[in-house]
């Protein structure tokens, strides 16, 4: 009777009470790897909460990089936009110019030119001075609005415009505009309607 | 009770951060959502319904449409075709290459891969990204369906079973109405074993007056009223077919891109 007093410490009657005891350090370990895997697999997969991001496509770079990019309708795509910010203030994002701010676009003759090389002129060199255009005289100046644009941005801006509202004329290219750059050179002074007039088309 | 504050607290951070996920942050995502330009195209998606078409959303939701169909396709992943639009100065040459290459079922990387190749040959071509997944190979659309594609639904009738087959894109694959109306006044009229009840009290049986109707069903005879009838839709028919003509989940859009099946036919 005296030694099983011995081997229980406490009256049988007590209440158990929780000891502190450390978590096994595998369980820990095991949580943060998958704590880890998770974040890595939410990475991948997640998005990360893009609202224009839906499965299957994994995140906003695997989109962007399916968006078409190539073609003539993407080009166009990417004309207009480009009008829209950088000339569509001034010009009318119809094309039909605004009183006493800028000539019209739609069905100019500047536009509807058979070669570009004017038209591919003015955005690059901006332009001063009196302009007749459709028959009105226009004397005001224009900057040098698509000097700072690549080539094959400008070149897209001006085939949305040889092509839109009516015009129908065929694209601008790449190589027009970079050939148009190399002979205005360095430092461009804004262009006036003669000089305009004295370059072939 | 002494620790009630405490327990207050404590559902009201839980609810509440239930609330953001699952409230506040759609909403601050979504909830200024606007029409959306449809890829390569000046065009805006999705276009405001047309009056009997808003209606039909009213009726489609009353008869509880929503409980047999869906209106949400799932998309699984994409694959990417390579066309040959032209072959250069040197055809033989491009299509002997062309002859030993995989050009379609590809991904990204191989289709840019098979287009430089081509390229170098001196050939043109384009590449196709085309949308995959069961509901697509089933015909029930050419892409997954966004939120835009939702923009004018209220309520939106996403549904969730699908005893019938999904709604998106059944302006486009179904855009006749009188196949629509005759559809609803009996279905295995023109679709056999459908499972689908007929809608009847949707349409007036009337005698056949002096006054011909040009709305009168055009029913098989075994589906037919008997001689001298003829089945007239109500306006609630009519709006329920102008929703269902209006649901057309089919333009490329930034988050859902695809090359238009027409552009393949060219």
């Amino acid at each position: 009777m005296n030694d099983e007093k011995k081997i229980c410490p406490t009256p049988p009657d007590a209440e158990p009470t929780a000891t502190r005891s450390t978590v096994p350090m595998w369980i820990f370990s095991l949580t943060l790897v998958l704590v880890y895997l998770g974040a890595v697999y939410f990475d991948h997969h997640g998005g990360w909460f893009d609202a224009k991001v839906y499965g299957p496509y994994s995140s906003a770079d695997e989109l962007d990089s399916y968006q078409p990019k190539s073609g003539a309708a993407a080009a166009l795509a990417r004309g207009k936009q480009l009008f829209e910010m950088n000339c569509g203030i001034c010009h009318g994002v119809d094309g039909l110019g605004k009183p006493n701010i800028a000539p019209p676009l739609a069905g100019s003759e500047w536009v509807k030119a058979k070669g570009v090389q004017r038209l591919t002129h003015i955005p690059l060199t901006g332009l001063t001075g009196t302009l007749r255009v459709e028959g009105q005289s226009w004397n005001l100046s224009m900057a040098a609005m698509g000097a700072a644009l690549p080539d094959t941005d400008l070149a897209a801006v001006l085939t949305y415009i040889r092509s839109s509202w009516g015009n129908g004329m065929g694209p601008v290219t790449a190589d027009d505009v970079k050939a148009a750059r190399a002979a205005i050179g360095g430092h461009p002074q804004p262009m006036s309607g003669e000089q305009m007039m004295k370059m072939p088309e | 009770m002494k620790s009630g504050f405490r327990v207050f607290l404590a559902a009201f951070i839980a609810l509440g951060a239930s609330w953001c996920g699952l409230v506040l942050a759609p909403v601050l995502q979504l909830g200024t959502a606007k029409q959306t330009a449809i890829l390569n195209s000046s065009d805006t998606y999705p276009i405001q319904r047309t009056g009997d078409a808003t209606l039909g959303l009213q009726v489609y939701r009353a008869n509880g449409c929503a409980a047999c169909h869906t209106e949400q396709i799932q998309q699984s992943g994409v694959v990417f075709d390579v066309v040959l639009t032209g072959a250069g100065k040197n055809p033989v040459a491009v299509s002997n290459l062309v002859s030993g290459l995989k050009l379609t079922g590809l991904t990204k990387d191989e289709a840019d891969g098979t287009s430089a190749k081509i390229a170098a040959a001196g050939g043109k071509v384009e590449t196709h990204l085309i949308p995959t997944g069961a509901d697509i190979s089933r015909g029930w659309g050419i892409r997954r369906s966004v939120a835009t594609d939702y923009l004018y639904d209220y309520p939106v009738q996403l549904g969730s079973l699908r005893i019938g087959p999904d709604l998106a894109d059944i302006g486009a694959r179904l855009g006749n109405a009188d196949w629509q109306l005759q559809h609803l006044y009996a279905p295995q009229s023109v679709v056999k074993n459908s499972a689908m009840p007929p809608f009847r009290f949707l349409f007036q049986v009337e005698k056949i007056g002096d006054a011909p109707s040009p709305d009168a069903l055009n029913l098989p005879a075994e589906f037919a009223p008997p001689a001298g009838y003829k089945v007239v839709p109500t306006t609630d028919a009519k709006n329920l077919a102008a929703y269902l003509l209006s649901l057309r989940a089919d333009v490329p859009l930034y988050e859902a891109p695809f090359t238009p099946p027409v552009a393949e036919k060219k």
